[in-house]
């Protein structure tokens, strides 16, 4: 059972007069929202197992608006839950009962495109899509695409540094984010990057970019844009066991190719996505690889037909080369709706989000199936297989008393199986509260410890996002405390000159 | 006398520290030395010598990932990508040479790559070592173990402390174990030539080369007098600077794209395609910064300027105007170099700082960075090498020192001299 930190009765108690302190920094109507069927829609994000109605939730409309709220929550010594689009997977914008929710939905403009450096300045309430968007005329696009894209916001990749269907050859937010400028919980306002490559100090933009929102709260972003690829074409490929999927995965980038998409899907997942959107998938295939190249056009022809060789020389039983846009389109179709597919056929599902050494996949999947067995409920795949990030979803009906304890129990096994071929908890979803008593299965209490103390330099007293990420919230004095004994002069194991 | 101390294990490793954090002796942690002379001098008895934390610990070329200790000879691990035709993306070149008259070809560890965050000359388009580090392990200045990443190449799990480490000058943490994501070697490789001794007009070129569908992985500019480092064929005759544009990928796909970018780019001057082989020369030239190497320009200053990309041709042309040295753009303009003779340094008002006032009030317009590369180490003493972070920013950057490593015992004044401004060591 997830345990959050308690409510802190004082600001509990102090309510009213918080909504008025909150009142006087946003006077515009609605801006404080305090009425229970006003704050039902934020008491959860898209893990929708937990929910929690927030004490207060709050819209600014501008950056002194946001350090005037962080400010007066640090002198308060009041809690503070950032929230973006709310369609996070992780719960990482799960509300607390005596936080104040800052959603950061009206900073929705897009401020400056910068053609010449290749660069959007965006606010953070600004969708992923909405920055191709606002490109897309001139022929350029903003690369990571999380498959929430139409809905999910910048500011919140940001949080989650999400990735999408194109991270090997593209990279993930991280590697796509120039700039942000950033508000501290004691209300500094901070500008960190820019359009400029080196920055001067410790490369805080890394930092912050992935750290669900526990460090400070992104009010503007400068992202990198790309001209949109001349041509994409797509191939299906299937596979008699996902084994010879895998080995085709490996020979493909063994050849040096590194395709846009890189796709696999196991049978189960091909059925129901099938059935559901018609794509024209094959259903006598154990693994179903979706393949995309994109470049110019002479290149992508080119490239199709030696990733259709390789194939073939891999056992692949089925192939087929997209003809045209509309068909591609098709191909990914089925892909795009595997969730829903899933959800069709059962009446809840759960998302996990792994990543494995591609290497590792058939073990992998046949771990999969005996813990199937185990707990009892079925699983389908959907696989990032260009960089092994895994999408098992945990079929349960959460009507049925004890199926939601059992699909976790089984998603728990399944990333402990992930870490332990040399995987991760998370690829792309984050920690939040989903994985967080997980975090113990890849690091140390040490481990742990040095990144609180990152936590430490941004927000000593942990007001912000509190009861997200970390397992054990340790104390600020216990982590600024010298552990580590003197060792004697005299060691003689190391040699000295 | 200087006391060093050699681990030849992670434990090892972690019990120097601890003796160090014990005795309160800082330390000057190094791998071979040969990046010693980058920023500040650390002055301490005693010295961390990494570098028989030494091999590769795996090398999965399907898997497009290395994982090596720290102090792996750079040589050694780009020998064992070669042999399978991959590479780091980020392209480093030989930075040590730049320092030090005396340093060999690939000198230099992984780990010391990793700690300075280099890049070459793909960095425009796919990142530094901190864009391709996927994993460490290390030892903070508690003298406890940590770790962050892994060896897969999409994880968010935690703090991603990989971006932090890359490029703290081993400030934070002595890092025993790095794990990197490689890259296939592009099938063929093309270089578009294009006569431009203007810094501004090259600078236009680059930007238009950048934002066209040509996919350019590098964009640099060498001026006329250092045009002969390139060694093109024509170049003695041009006797002009000249704009290298690359262009990678398989074979049909980059004689396309380079006849494009010929076609758009014939406004700027002559415009001449250079074949594979020559091309993979030109670009070891400007990942090297051959121009100006220490051992052919001994008792210069050399200055990094880091500008958003489509504003260094101007800044290019106005620094080569207020400093009188030579410049060379890489980075499609987001990188200059300036080399200026050590005399004109010591005779313009605001000696002996290197220029550092003329240079960063040039780049502060456009929020540029400066940092000073080479000069002796009486310049680097009197002259914060590093460019001055914001207040805001320096305090938490401060905060973070004090927290992995509260008694300031590793590389202490590295980034910032003790004497000009305690850098939280």
């Amino acid at each position: 059972m997830l345990r959050m930190p308690e409510p802190d009765q004082h600001t509990l108690a102090r309510r009213k007069d918080i909504i008025a302190a909150m009142r006087d920094i946003i006077p515009s109507p609605g801006g404080v929202i305090v009425d229970d069927d006003q704050l039902r829609p934020y008491e959860c994000d898209g893990l929708m197992a937990y929910r929690q109605l927030p004490m207060i939730v709050v819209l600014p409309e501008n950056t002194a608006q946001v350090a005037a709220i962080l400010k007066y929550c640090h002198t308060n010594k009041i809690r503070v839950v950032p929230r973006g689009a709310g369609t996070g997977l992780s719960g990482g914008a799960l509300p607390m009962a005596d936080a104040i929710t800052i959603s950061m939905m009206k900073f929705n403009r897009v401020l400056d495109i910068d053609w010449d450096n290749r660069a959007a300045v965006v606010q953070p309430g600004v969708t992923n899509l909405g920055i191709t968007r606002a490109v897309e005329h001139k022929g350029f696009y903003y690369a990571p695409d999380p498959s929430s894209q139409i809905a999910c916001s910048i500011g919140g990749n940001i949080a989650e540094n999400s990735g999408g269907v194109h991270c090997l050859k593209y990279g993930l937010t991280t590697n796509n984010v120039l700039g942000v400028e950033m508000v501290t919980i004691e209300g500094d306002i901070l500008r960190i990057g820019g359009k400029g490559l080196d920055q001067a100090g410790y490369d805080l933009l890394g930092i912050i970019t992935g750290s669900e929102g526990l460090l400070g709260i992104v009010t503007e972003v400068t992202v990198r844009i790309l001209r949109k690829p001349e041509t994409a074409r797509a191939l299906l490929l299937g596979f008699n066991s996902s084994e010879e999927g895998g080995n085709c995965v490996a020979a493909i980038i063994a050849a040096g190719i590194i395709p846009g998409g890189l796709e696999m899907m196991d049978a189960p997942a091909i059925k129901a996505t099938e059935e559901f959107v018609q794509a024209g998938y094959p259903l006598d295939v154990e693994a179903l690889l979706l393949v995309e190249l994109d470049g110019p056009q002479v290149e992508v022809d080119y490239l199709i037909d030696r990733v259709g060789k390789i194939a073939k020389d891999c056992g692949a039983v089925y192939s087929r080369i997209s003809e045209n846009e509309e068909e591609r389109l098709l191909f990914w179709s089925g892909r795009k709706n595997a969730f829903p597919a899933i959800g069709r056929i059962s009446p809840d599902y759960m998302c996990m989000d792994g990543t494995i050494p591609r290497g590792r996949l058939s073990e992998v999947l046949t771990g999969m199936q005996d813990l199937s067995k185990k707990h009892g409920l079925g699983v389908a795949n959907v696989f990032h297989a260009g960089d092994g990030n895994l999408h098992p979803l945990i079929m349960f009906d959460a009507n049925k008393a004890g199926d939601l304890e059992k699909a976790e129990a089984f998603g728990a096994d399944i990333l402990r199986l992930c870490v332990a071929v040399g995987g991760v908890l998370s690829g792309e979803h984050g920690i939040g509260v989903e994985k967080r008593d997980l975090m113990g299965e890849m690091f140390s209490i040490d481990d742990m410890k040095h990144q609180e103390r990152i936590k430490m330099a941004f927000d000593e007293d942990q007001l912000l996002n509190p009861g997200k990420v970390f397992p054990t919230l340790h104390g600020c004095g216990e982590l600024k405390t010298l552990h580590a004994k003197a060792v004697a002069d005299k060691f003689p194991d190391i040699p000295r000159f | 006398m200087v006391d060093v101390l050699s681990p030849t294990t992670p434990d090892q490793l972690r019990d120097a520290v601890g003796w160090a954090l014990g005795s309160e002796t800082p330390l000057e942690i190094i791998g071979s030395g040969s990046k010693r002379a980058f920023g500040h001098s650390v002055r301490t008895n005693a010295v961390l010598d990494c570098s028989k934390l030494s091999g590769i610990l795996f090398y999965q070329p399907e898997e497009l990932v290395i994982s090596a200790r720290a102090g792996t000879p750079l040589a050694d691990i780009k020998a064992a990508l070669a042999e399978k035709n991959q590479q780091f993306h980020f392209e480093p070149g030989n930075f040590p040479a730049l320092l030090d008259g005396s340093s060999g070809p690939d000198a230099g560890t992984i780990g010391g790559l990793v700690a300075c965050n280099l890049a070459g000359p793909r960095r425009i388009k796919v990142g530094a070592a901190r864009d391709h580090l996927l994993g460490f392990e290390a030892v903070s200045g508690r003298a406890e173990d940590f770790k962050s990443g892994g060896r897969v190449m999409k994880n968010v799990t935690g703090f991603d402390l990989s971006k932090l480490m890359a490029g703290s000058f081993g400030t934070l943490g002595v890092m025993h174990t790095v794990t990197l994501k490689v890259m296939p070697n592009d099938e063929t490789s093309a270089t578009v030539i294009v006569a431009c001794s203007d810094p501004r007009a090259a600078g236009k070129a680059m930007t238009i080369a950048m934002g066209s569908e040509n996919e350019v992985s590098a964009a640099a500019w060498i001026a006329p007098e250092d045009a002969p480092h390139l060694d093109v064929p024509l170049a003695g005759e041009y006797g002009s600077g000249l704009v290298a544009l690359r262009i990678e990928g398989p074979k049909p796909s980059v004689a396309w794209r380079a006849d494009a970018l010929c076609r758009a780019l014939a406004g700027f001057g002559e415009c001449h395609e250079v074949p594979e082989s020559h091309s993979r020369s030109i670009w070891k030239v400007v990942a090297n910064v051959a121009p100006f190497v220490a051992s052919e320009n001994t008792g210069s200053i050399l200055w990094r300027v880091s500008v958003p990309p489509a504003s260094g041709g101007d800044i290019c042309a106005r620094l080569i105007e207020k400093t009188g040295g030579r410049a060379m753009m890489d980075w499609a303009g987001g990188l200059i170099w300036v080399q200026i003779a050590a005399s004109d340094a010591a005779n313009v008002p605001d000696a002996p700082d290197a220029m550092a006032g003329t240079i960063r009030d040039i780049v502060a317009n456009v929020g540029g960075q400066a940092n000073l590369v080479r000069a002796s180490d009486e310049i680097r003493q009197a002259t914060r090498v590093f460019h001055p972070e914001d207040p805001a920013l320096a305090r938490i950057n401060a905060r973070i020192k004090e927290n992995l490593d509260p008694m300031g015992i590793l590389n202490p004044g590295r980034i910032a001299p003790l004497s000009l401004n305690g850098e939280g060591a």
